[in-house]
């Protein structure tokens, strides 16, 4: 099994305007030194709560945004900095499905024109061949003949979803950021689509990254779990790993404020004081002032250290393949303290 | 403080054991240029003072207009109420004029909706909003006759006791520093902050029900938790009832004490929360709960509803449900199933079960 996508030591920051000359004051950091590895065949979920930097990941893989530092590796090849020709070629490896299926489908296309645009920019299909292949890809994803010569509008929010994964295909993708695509949709549709996401998967052996709010969903589809907060992962590990044995206090406050369909489920609640603070560098004056140390410390719950206010927590392997950001690990090295 | 007390709307005190709320075999339509929308057919509903009830449902099943046909918040036209009967501490409400409505939805029912975005107007202070809502309520509250006005408060005096009146509000749904925080515009809030703010605004007139659309679902899942138990300690502080409307079982199981399962138009089945969790009568809430990812399944062992929710112009014959259910018979064609007992105090709308168990 090879590594298909390796993200090292991402960094996307917004600027920051203000002041008398609308010059760059600060920054805004969405996604803040991020790592992680997504072996090929694989699900791997990101989750977090909003403005937590997943979508910001998502973009700067596909190139959409731009990083403003770190790397990234698609199939041992680093795209960090290709140019827009050459990433003509990698955007028919790599595709993306969003959360508003309406909003990301064109409501003056049919769907035979949506579906076979791709075919068209990537691989000069047009005519009776692009139009076998659109009703091909039709018939995958569960959508119908008659349903060539329609617009999207006229469809539910889970066909047209279905609709959006039918153009993600056309190019025969071999990885899928799926942003949040259930979201929007009803349980009983969201199931339905969960589901044809994984039959895709293990038919065309796609590799999916998919970001999600959702731990439900994300304990059905992923292999593997990454936790982001405030643009920095706090924990990564396998599915099971995760749910059975967080480590992290992020992570444990998370899983326990899953509403799970139970009445009889009998567990610790633990509610977070506050909310999300927020991601601007500690040289805004407006906004949250961060001065340094975890991101997550304002609103933990356990008993925190003196550390936990001043140095942030590096991601460090506690066991095999799962890795924590928290000073309480015991397993963390203690910090020196910096030299005054 | 005596004029204070002079303005505390006097409150019929009802016996504990009848029904709150009455909503009985309520038939809503809209008209539209596509046709005649059914959008709700039969609906039935009891609520007890101090329930906590669950109203669940997917998108269009008519959850949102049951609840609005309470306040009587449903636009006629292009709404029409065709049949049934809604009745609130015994009085009906279909048939009061505008004017008590407007006394009415000051003195008995709050409401919190999904967006606390849009909700709040961005151009006033929560300071404004709240003493608003407060002032609104006590005007609605008793009609003061004339003779009586030498004895009323200084409107320097009410707004004093407004204002006093909104930050014990703000304490109550617990927002920190209200009494600072009250001078702040909504987007100086956080979205669960706002969602707290709208709270306090519902509680304003002291309501006997509150009504919750989809309260937490623009929020993250942690402040959802904050929410939720927010709604909690006021039950139990208060003493309120509440419909909680949502189309998150999980949100159900953990808050309510009784749910109703909504489906194109009608209650198809009710009963308490561990009841319906545990033993599923109707296909449809069976396949409701068999579709959410829960702790147990595996890889490919979900399973969702085939097909779509119904058109509501043309709503399917019989049982509205049939097209998309596996147990489905020749009778579920043709007629619409009777609500029956299924167990205590639990009832569901389904052929496969007989009318006299």
């Amino acid at each position: 099994m090879s590594r298909l996508l390796a993200v090292n030591n991402l960094r996307k920051y917004f600027p920051v305007r203000g002041g008398l000359l609308n010059r760059v004051i600060s920054d805004f950091r969405a996604v803040d030194d991020v790592s992680f590895a997504l072996q090929e065949g694989k699900t791997l979920g990101l989750v977090g709560e909003s403005g937590s930097g997943k979508t910001t990941i998502g973009k700067c893989i596909l190139r959409l945004l731009e990083p403003t530092a770190g790397q990234i590796l698609y199939d041992g090849q680093d795209i960090t900095h290709l140019k827009q020709r050459e990433l003509r070629r990698l955007r028919s490896e790599i595709q993306m499905i969003y959360q508003a299926p309406a909003a990301s489908l064109n409501g003056r296309m049919t769907v035979g024109q949506i579906i076979g645009e791709p075919l068209w920019i990537h691989e000069s299909l047009k005519g009776d061949a692009a139009r076998d292949r659109v009703l091909e890809l039709m018939n995958v994803v569960g959508l119908k003949e008659e349903h060539y010569y329609r617009y999207p509008h006229e469809f539910s929010g889970g066909q047209q979803q279905r609709i959006g994964i039918a153009r993600a295909l056309a190019v025969q993708p071999r990885l899928i950021v799926l942003d949040e695509p259930t979201s929007a949709l009803d349980v009983s549709v969201q199931a339905q689509i969960l589901n044809l996401l994984q039959d895709l998967q293990d038919q065309f052996d796609l590799t999916y990254l998919f970001i999600s709010h959702d731990l439900g969903v994300v304990r059905y589809m992923c292999d593997q779990v990454a936790l982001l907060y405030l643009g920095k992962i706090v924990e990564v590990a396998a599915t099971e790993v995760i749910f059975e044995a967080p480590k992290h206090p992020y992570t444990q406050a998370l899983i326990s404020a899953i509403p799970e369909p139970d009445p009889d489920m009998q567990r610790e609640e633990i509610i977070l004081r506050g909310e999300l603070s927020s991601a601007y560098s500690p040289l805004t004056r407006r906004g949250g002032l961060r001065v340094g140390g975890c991101p997550f410390a304002p609103r933990c719950h356990a008993d925190k250290l003196a550390d936990c206010d001043t140095i942030p927590p590096p991601l460090i392997e506690v066991e095999r393949r799962h890795e924590v950001a928290c000073h309480l690990h015991p397993a963390m090295p203690i910090a020196t303290p910096e030299p005054a | 403080m005596a004029c204070a007390m002079f303005w505390i709307p006097a409150r019929g005190v009802s016996g504990d054991m009848t029904d709150l709320l009455n909503i009985e075999n309520l038939h809503l339509e809209f008209d539209t240029y596509d046709g005649v929308v059914k959008v709700l057919a039969g609906v039935d509903l009891q609520m007890r003072r101090g329930d906590v009830l669950g109203l669940v449902g997917e998108t269009g099943c008519g959850k949102s207009m049951t609840a609005l046909s309470v306040p009587r918040l449903i636009p006629m036209p292009p709404g029409r109420i065709t049949a049934g009967r809604v009745s609130f501490k015994g009085e009906d409400i279909l048939s009061k004029s505008e004017s008590e409505m407007e006394a009415f939805r000051a003195r008995h029912v709050g409401m919190i909706f999904q967006d606390p975005v849009t909700n709040l107007n961005p151009l006033f202070t929560i300071r404004e909003q709240l003493v608003d809502a407060v002032l609104y309520q006590r005007a609605q509250g008793q009609k003061v006759p004339g003779r009586w006005r030498g004895f009323l408060p200084s409107v320097r005096q009410i707004r004093q006791e407004a204002h006093e009146r909104a930050v014990e509000l703000m304490r109550l749904t617990g927002i920190p520093d209200g009494d600072k925080r009250i001078f702040d515009y909504p987007h100086q809030f956080s979205g669960g902050m706002r969602q707290r703010v709208l709270i306090a605004m519902a509680l304003a007139g002291d309501p006997d029900l509150l009504i919750a659309d989809e309260p937490t679902t623009a929020l993250d899942v942690t402040i959802q938790a904050q929410i939720l138990r927010l709604i909690r300690s006021l039950v139990a502080q208060l003493g309120l009832t509440v419909l909680l409307i949502t189309h998150n079982l999980g949100v159900v199981a953990r808050s309510c004490e009784r749910v109703a399962v909504m489906y194109s138009g009608r209650v198809i089945e009710e009963s308490p929360v561990r009841e319906l969790f545990n033993n599923p009568k109707h296909p449809y809430t069976r396949g409701l709960i068999a579709a959410v990812p829960q702790k147990d399944i595996s890889r490919g062992g979900l399973e969702g509803i085939p097909g779509m929710i119904p058109n509501l112009i043309n709503p399917p014959a019989g049982c509205r449900f049939h097209p998309r259910c596996g147990a489905v018979m020749d009778i579920c064609r043709a007629a619409v199933p009777p609500t029956v007992a299924v167990g205590s105090e639990h009832t569901a709308s389904c052929f496969l079960y007989p009318e006299d168990p």
